[in-house]
């Protein structure tokens, strides 16, 4: 009995240890929570902006304490949804070749490859859209696009930064799927296409949209990259893809420096904040119905 | 007689339709994959050809970017390599415990629920947002400044989700008859884990926390409000901890290769765009590195723990 | 060895910081970098010299000049150290206002920003001078606007180079974004208080002038404007505005009208640990000595101005 006592503090010990890491972090996402909130409602309920003209208004621009953040919300989400377009052709398709077609290339080649394209710092990816995106997008558009910065450029440098998110998650996927429903697939006769069209994706579906709200997620916080290619426009609508516009995360690079803490730009710039942190915890709901519903669906 | 030849035409008909469909599908998958592969290649190759002659340049890791001869990146590498390890200190002990308890511990209540829930936001915030949090949390409220501490700690937050997801797959990777074996023998949990599951992880656990550094060393957004933007100026014979020179104190300014790159972009000098693809190029480097080194570990501990 | 000690030791303030955030009630407001280190700082020396740590953040528009300065000034005085930091004047301003930075940098007058009561206790010193002019893609053929003719184009009025002497050509207006001195400056001197209607668009909104040169010099029929010390770059080219030159000795005399001060604020009721350290900073930056330095990276002395300009952009011989 005596000889058990230890035993049972070491287990506490231990309890308490890991425990606090979890607690420890959990505090933070609170406190962040809470902290966004605090600051981004402070300019409805203090500053006294109707959340309306916030949320549906058409211009932004401080130095007439005009601040609408539509011009924002909807560079965000027009940049997220385009490349994500541009990018899932491809990631799925280079995902079913190197699990599908050639898997010891895909794991030996291909995977490393991939890979490096997620070192590549967003910095670097923002100078090297600058240098060259901007300028082929301006090539071929000519005067319509006469800097070449906007949304179609800003989604075609984030399309190549969520790649590899999209790509290697949904190699994850179809590997996850049981191989005896490719070989049923083929006893039946079916052709490889078949089995990967009518087999392998349906199956694999609810962790293939897992990956692609994933790359979404990831396309619509990335910050630098698309600020420096974007045009960085805040004060209007963009009209159309060539259009210079903004992001949420670009305005807030942007407005931070110049916003003096405690003024209403300030808080308006939280408010932003608040946009991006509520959309967060959308895409990981998404994440979490698909999943339960996939779950469901597996039996 | 008549209908039974046409379903047998046919069947041979789609027979050759599937068969073709699958060679135009492999042809075009095969193409998407080449094209990937080239576009990979084109981006590396384009940052090393503007900035490998630079990175290559005698002097350019070794002087300060002061200097008038060869300006070099040695404090922004420096800051870039204490600040990482800094963020490691913090982040590897919280995160390793987390995991154990989420595989070990964790009761399957909501208590759980809320806590992966945590983890996962912290997973999926722009970087932007970590930076206003910790410009007014870590900075402000803490009363830190602008510092290397608060970078570090920024950063941590992005690190954190990633180490903690990789090592609680390390764990439940463990063949379940080492874990049984070891509770069957009397261990406790926490024995189990500390002697049993720990080592047996570890290959998984230090490829992971090395391929998370690869993706700090390049986080640049969180930093701006976080540790500064200005290269610190460093004095390396300092002894004194709390002086801003001394390259050790965490309570100091400091501008990692990523925020330098982003600040010389912004406000180029002479001959700065030299500068930003030299230090692009070392950046890159620096990661692939970091890559290479997380598979050359992972298999060197396997191996070992295997041999034993 | 010693280098592994070291870390060992940093690592136990990490985790001793750690654990302050679990505490987190057990930190309050008070502490900060700047006034933290500089009465550790004072060990081991003995003679009269200046001792002491401050921190300098704000404005990144003459960053690259002060952190010159704080070379120099850290060449003269070993026991010194200054800690330089970006952040743009909003926060360089906000920062000296609550005190957790010795010196805020700001290209804009505090007035323009802060709240009367934060102005409180602030003390405006004015370290140099930047001149700003119009620049433009080195494919346009035009090489003078009038003031009105700038107004015109940056409200919107004007969109065609013909309309200003020029060949044909669509003009492509490249903005700052809101809330830079930079553009605070141009428009004040520029705009006399127009604002462009809202269905005006600039065709982009970049937030820095490193940024401007680059898509000016890229982006055929564009205009912007810089400082000075930008204006010395392939591909883009200086106008002169109402027939003036945007040089140092115009600005000096008061005939080229778009400039604006540098300024370090700084807190009258400083800490006496570091009162001395940063009058000091600030008087080298002033110093004749430094002068040419300042020169060099296309700021104008304050010595030498004919001229001043007060919070309401109201122009005064000196």
């Amino acid at each position: 009995m005596a000889n058990l006592m230890p035993k049972r503090r070491l287990e506490n010990i231990g309890l308490g240890i890991t425990g606090f890491c979890v607690a420890l972090v959990a505090l933070v996402v609170i406190t962040l929570i809470f902290m966004v909130a605090q600051q981004g409602l402070t300019t409805f309920f203090v500053d006294g902006l109707n959340p309306i003209d916030f949320f549906f208004g058409q211009n932004w621009i401080p130095e007439q304490e005009r601040y609408g953040a539509l011009p924002m919300i909807v560079g965000s989400f027009a940049v997220t949804l385009l490349s994500t377009l541009f990018a899932l052709p491809i990631a799925i398709g280079s995902a079913i070749f190197v699990v599908e077609v050639a898997p010891s290339f895909g794991r030996r080649v291909f995977q490393p490859f991939i890979e490096l394209l997620v070192g590549i710092p967003s910095v670097v990816y923002g100078v090297l859209g600058l240098y060259v995106v901007n300028t082929f997008v301006k090539a071929i558009f000519g005067d319509a696009a006469p800097t070449g910065a906007g949304i179609l450029s800003g989604s075609i440098v984030l399309a190549i930064m969520i790649l590899p998110t999209i790509t290697t998650l949904s190699m994850d996927a179809l590997r996850a799927v049981p191989n005896q429903y490719r070989e049923g697939s083929y006893a039946l006769g079916c052709t490889r296409w078949q089995t990967v069209w009518h087999v392998v994706l349906k199956s694999a579906l609810p962790s293939l949209m897992t990956a692609v709200i994933l790359g979404m997620t990831r396309a619509f916080g990335e910050t630098l990259a698309v600020q420096m290619v974007i045009g960085g426009v805040e004060r209007s609508m963009p009209m159309g893809l060539l259009d210079p516009a903004s992001t949420l995360t670009a305005a807030l690079t942007a407005g931070l420096s110049n916003a003096v803490s405690g003024s209403v730009y300030y808080h308006a710039l939280w408010s932003l904040g608040l946009i991006l942190l509520v959309m967060s915890l959308v895409f990981i709901m998404i994440i979490h119905l698909i999943g339960r519903k996939g779950a469901k669906a597996n039996g | 007689m008549a209908s039974e030849n046409s379903r047998a035409l046919s069947l041979d008909e789609h027979v050759r339709r599937i068969n073709s469909q699958d060679k135009v599908a492999t042809g075009v998958l095969t193409v998407i994959v080449g094209l990937v592969m080239l576009l990979v290649v084109a981006i590396i190759a384009y940052i090393l050809v503007r900035g490998a002659g630079r990175a290559l340049t005698p002097g350019f890791l070794t002087n300060p970017y002061n200097d008038e001869a060869v300006p070099g990146i040695i404090y922004q590498l420096w800051d870039s390599f204490y600040m990482l390890i800094v963020t490691l200190v913090i982040s590897v002990p919280i995160s390793l415990g987390a995991a154990i308890f989420l595989v070990e511990y964790a009761p399957d209540n909501w208590v759980t629920s809320a806590a992966k829930t945590a983890i996962e936001t912290l997973s999926s915030l722009p970087s932007i947002v970590v930076g206003m949090f910790g410009s007014l949390f870590f900075v402000v409220t803490l009363g830190w400044g602008i510092s290397i501490l608060a970078g570090a700690c920024a950063l941590t937050m992005f690190n954190i989700p990633i180490l903690v997801r990789t090592i609680q797959q390390a764990l439940e990777d463990v063949p379940r008859s080492q874990r049984d074996a070891a509770l069957a023998m009397g261990l406790t949990r926490w024995e189990t884990t500390i002697n049993v599951l720990l080592p047996a992880a570890m290959p998984a656990i230090v490829t992971g926390i090395v391929l998370s550094a690869g993706r700090v060393f390049g986080e640049a957004a969180a930093l701006i409000f976080t540790a500064g933007s200005a290269p610190a100026r460093l004095n390396f014979a300092s002894v004194n901890f709390l002086s801003p020179t001394n390259p050790f104190n965490i309570f100091r300014p400091a501008c990692s290769l990523a925020v330098y790159i982003w600040r010389l972009t912004s406000e180029p000098t002479a001959g700065s765009t030299e500068i930003v693809w030299g230090t692009a190029t070392v950046l890159l480097a620096c990661v692939l590195l970091f890559n290479l080194l997380a598979r050359l570990l992972g298999k060197l501990l396997s191996r070992r723990l295997t041999a034993e | 060895m010693s280098k592994f000690d070291l870390s060992r030791r940093q690592f136990i303030g990490a985790l001793g910081a750690t654990a302050a955030i679990a505490g987190l009630a057990a930190c309050g407001n008070t502490g900060n970098t700047g006034t933290d280190t500089p009465s550790d700082s004072t060990e081991g020396t003995d003679t009269a010299a200046l001792v002491g740590s401050i921190s300098c953040s704000g404005a990144t528009s003459f960053q690259p000049l002060v952190e010159k300065a704080r070379d120099a000034f850290q060449d003269a005085n070993p026991d010194v150290s200054v800690a330089i930091s970006g952040g743009g004047s909003g926060q360089g301003l906000s920062q000296v206002a609550e005190g957790s930075v010795q010196i805020g940098r700001s290209d804009v007058f505090a007035e323009e920003k802060l709240e009367a009561d934060q102005l409180e206790g602030l003390v405006d010193n004015q370290v140099c001078i930047v001149g700003m002019g119009p620049i433009v893609n080195a494919g346009v053929d035009v090489t003078d606007l009038t003031t009105d003719q700038l107004k015109g184009i940056f409200l919107g009025q004007i969109t065609d180079w013909s309309e200003v002497g020029g060949t044909a050509g669509a003009i492509q207006v490249i903005q700052r974004e809101a809330g830079s001195g930079t553009r605070a400056t141009f428009e004040a001197a520029v705009l006399g208080g127009e604002v462009a209607p809202d269905s005006f668009r600039p065709v982009a909104e970049v937030d820095s002038s490193g940024t401007v040169v680059e898509q000016v010099a890229a982006t055929a029929g564009s205009i912007s404007y810089v400082a000075f010390n930008y204006m010395e770059n392939d591909g883009i080219k200086a106008l002169t505005v109402d027939g003036v030159e945007p040089t140092q000795e115009n600005v000096e005399s008061g005939d080229f009208m778009i400039w604006a001060y540098e300024h370090m604020y700084t807190r009258e009721d400083e800490d006496e640990s570091t009162a001395a350290v940063t009058k000091a900073f600030i008087e080298f930056m002033l110093s004749d000595d430094f002068a040419a330095t300042v020169v060099e990276e296309g700021f104008i002395p304050m010595a030498d101005m004919q001229v001043k300009k007060d919070a309401d952009g109201n122009i005064t011989a000196a």
